[in-house]
């Protein structure tokens, strides 16, 4: 089974909510990042996605946009990336990990090379926030055909409406829902309806139901928990390492408060 | 997949989710717009009474001459505002408000689509937000004080490499979170579907006009047909009309920059592969990560790293042919067209005119050749004396 499937899976017989991270992978270096997912992993976060750099990050806000480009300038490529997830791997993280990443830098690589050596290095799953549904013929089809356990997650909307159940109809892993009109950042700007979205998205999905763009802590998800199987922190994440110097510390108590909180609200 | 999104392996709709619909609403509302008369009535009334359409089709006699072939040119540079750009322009806005937006918005690298723009919202009365880079709001500093004055608000991108594709990012960026009042004028032949073909269809009038003028004169279709590509909107619409007539050539001119085989260039055609950029796929400059790399050229027009999906399938294809022209070839075209038929061309259309100087020489007499003479040079005017003087030129 995949590993964020099992993740999935575990949570709910739990009956907790899922916290999940976004870091930009080679910000402030390499070595930085692997500390940063073992942290991570022993704090209590249960799905780690790793950012890679982009010239052309056209989902992300200034704080992403900002930290993608200085890991472009410190000497982040995908190259590298695969082998910190296989070098996390080897020192016996666990964690399901994910790599959000633009469509360009898969095309580039070759569709089969790269999910080849993603599923070598232990990667789990995919957010490509450039690729909608009409886009993913091709993965989809050598996702197959490699027999690759990585999953493609897939995103909606507050204005997807009536392509959700399409969307949906064989997604794996979680349904990443998009709680803002725009880019990643954001914070306390969440769409007019997010509530009856949120509501109405978890009402046709089969599989665990992921707020995020613009969270900051708990409380900010606590008026949608009972729509929500989890959600995702990125932006304020990246904003707080940076003014704490990448301090492990500081990583470990943010991400064990907050998954605290959210076991609260479970 | 959506088929109609394509042009062979090129185009698509490579945007974020929360866009699909929107793209979705456009392509349906731009189709029910070009069958309803009212809508091409309005049109066709501001091409001609606003915009000074047709243009006209010139035959350049000394040019000839001197060149030993027949050379006409389209004189997109006659348009209100100077460029071929707010052919575009009026269709679209005209669709926005059909669509019952108020606001619009739109990316500008040298500041003519931007102009163009800024100018439609005012004859409609929309507010209009402009996205630029910061270097280009510096180097085209008579655009930003037109646009202003025409009552838009530019706004200085200062991301990435804070040029034409940067400030694409951030009109993208804008307007997944604003597409419920505001709509996107994609200036280029570029963009998710259905912006390549909407800017085709804008711009093929000036295709429509060219074939019907030149065989008035000609009797025939013209043998060669030349324009500038940066994105590539005033070539798709010059070959258009063209794209049937298999006898009739049709030429791409790219900016070869400082030469195709330095670093600073924008063919990227010649020197670019397959990838997605700006919710399309198509040829663009990359490295071996495929991380965009930055184009140059003189021209601030031709200074984009990518091009419309449409011209690599017409290249791919081999319907069209791609050429480069560097700028110090381009600077060339512009003085000559400039000494021997009184017009200042933009450096942009001074690289159709540079090619179509070589081209002339492989043709007789009695063939001829239609260059679309996309904009005019005033924009240019202070790029090209620094030029001149030998003081180079800011990029």
């Amino acid at each position: 089974m995949n590993r964020i499937e099992e993740r999935m899976k575990a949570l709910s017989e739990k009956s907790e909510k899922a916290f999940i991270t976004y870091v930009t992978a080679g910000l402030p270096d390499y070595d930085k990042t692997a500390e940063l997912v073992h942290i991570q992993e022993k704090a209590g976060v249960d799905v780690i996605e790793l950012g890679v750099a982009f010239s052309d990050p056209i989902a992300d806000g200034p704080v992403i946009q900002d930290a993608s480009y200085r890991a472009l300038l410190a000497g982040a490529d995908i190259e590298k990336t695969f082998d910190l997830v296989k070098r996390v791997r080897g020192e016996g993280a666990e964690l399901p990990v994910i790599l959000m990443l633009y469509t360009n830098t898969i095309y580039h690589y070759g569709i089969k090379e790269f999910l080849s050596r993603a599923s070598e290095v232990g990667v789990d799953g995919l957010i490509v926030p450039d690729m909608p549904f009409e886009e993913q013929a091709e993965i989809r089809k050598a996702l197959g055909e490699g027999g690759y356990d990585i999953i493609l997650i897939q995103l909606v909307s507050p204005v997807s409406k009536a392509r959700v159940p399409g969307i949906l109809e064989d997604a794996r892993g979680f349904v990443y829902c998009v709680s803002a009109m725009g880019v990643t950042g954001q914070a306390g700007e969440y769409h007019k309806n997010i509530a009856d979205y949120l509501a109405s998205v978890k009402s046709v999905s089969k599989i665990p139901v992921m707020m995020g763009f613009g969270i900051t802590s708990p409380s900010d998800v606590a008026p949608f928990i009972g729509s929500i199987d989890g959600c995702i922190v990125g932006t304020h994440f990246i904003k707080l390492l940076e003014e704490e110097g990448y301090a492990a510390a500081a990583a470990e108590k943010y991400c064990s408060d907050f998954k605290k909180g959210l076991v609260k609200l479970s | 997949m959506n088929d109609k999104a394509y042009y062979g392996r090129f185009g698509g709709q490579y945007v974020s989710e929360s866009l699909m619909n929107v793209l979705a609403g456009i392509d349906e509302e731009f189709d029910k717009a070009i069958t309803d008369s009212e809508f091409n009535k309005r049109l066709d009334m501001l091409l001609k009474d606003y915009v000074g359409r047709e243009t006209p089709l010139y035959f350049a006699s000394r040019l000839s001459e001197k060149y030993g072939t027949k050379i006409y040119l389209k004189r997109e540079d006659l348009c209100h505002t100077g460029a071929h750009k707010i052919n575009n322009v009026l269709g679209q806005i005209l669709l926005a408000e059909r669509m019952g937006k108020t606001k619009v918005i739109a990316e500008t690298g040298a500041g003519q689509h931007g102009v163009a723009a800024a100018t439609g919202a005012a004859l409609l009365g929309m507010e209009c937000r402009v996205y630029m880079g910061e270097e280009d709001v510096k180097r085209q500093a008579p655009n930003v004080l037109r646009m202003e004055m025409l009552g838009a608000k530019v706004v200085p991108v200062h991301s990435g490499s804070n040029t034409l594709k940067d400030a694409t990012n951030e009109a993208i960026r804008v307007w997944a979170k604003d597409a419920e009042d505001t709509f996107y004028i994609i200036g280029s032949a570029i963009g998710p579907y259905p912006y390549p073909k909407m800017v085709k269809y804008f711009q093929s009038v000036i295709s429509k006009e060219s074939k019907r003028q030149f065989f008035e004169r000609e009797k025939r279709l013209p043998d060669v047909v030349i324009a500038c590509v940066g994105g590539g909107s005033n070539s798709i619409g010059m070959f258009a009309d063209f794209i049937p007539d298999k006898g009739v050539e049709l030429i791409g001119v790219e900016a070869a920059g400082k030469g195709i085989d330095t670093m600073e260039h924008a063919a990227s055609i010649e020197r670019g592969e397959v990838g997605v950029l700006h919710g399309t796929r198509s040829l663009l400059l990359q490295d071996g990560f495929g991380q965009i790399q930055l184009a140059h050229s003189i021209s601030a027009g031709l200074d984009y790293p990518g091009v419309g999906p449409e011209h690599a399938y017409l290249y791919e294809s081999g319907r069209a042919k791609y050429v480069g022209i560097t700028d110090d070839e381009a600077m060339e075209g512009l003085r000559e067209l400039t000494r021997l038929e009184g017009i200042i061309p933009a450096i942009e259309s001074a690289h159709a005119v540079a090619y179509a100087m070589k081209k002339a020489k492989e043709m007789t007499a009695d063939q001829s050749m239609i260059i679309c003479l996309s904009g005019r040079g005033d924009k240019d005017l202070a790029t090209i004396t620094d030029y001149f003087a030998g003081r180079g030129y800011l990029n």
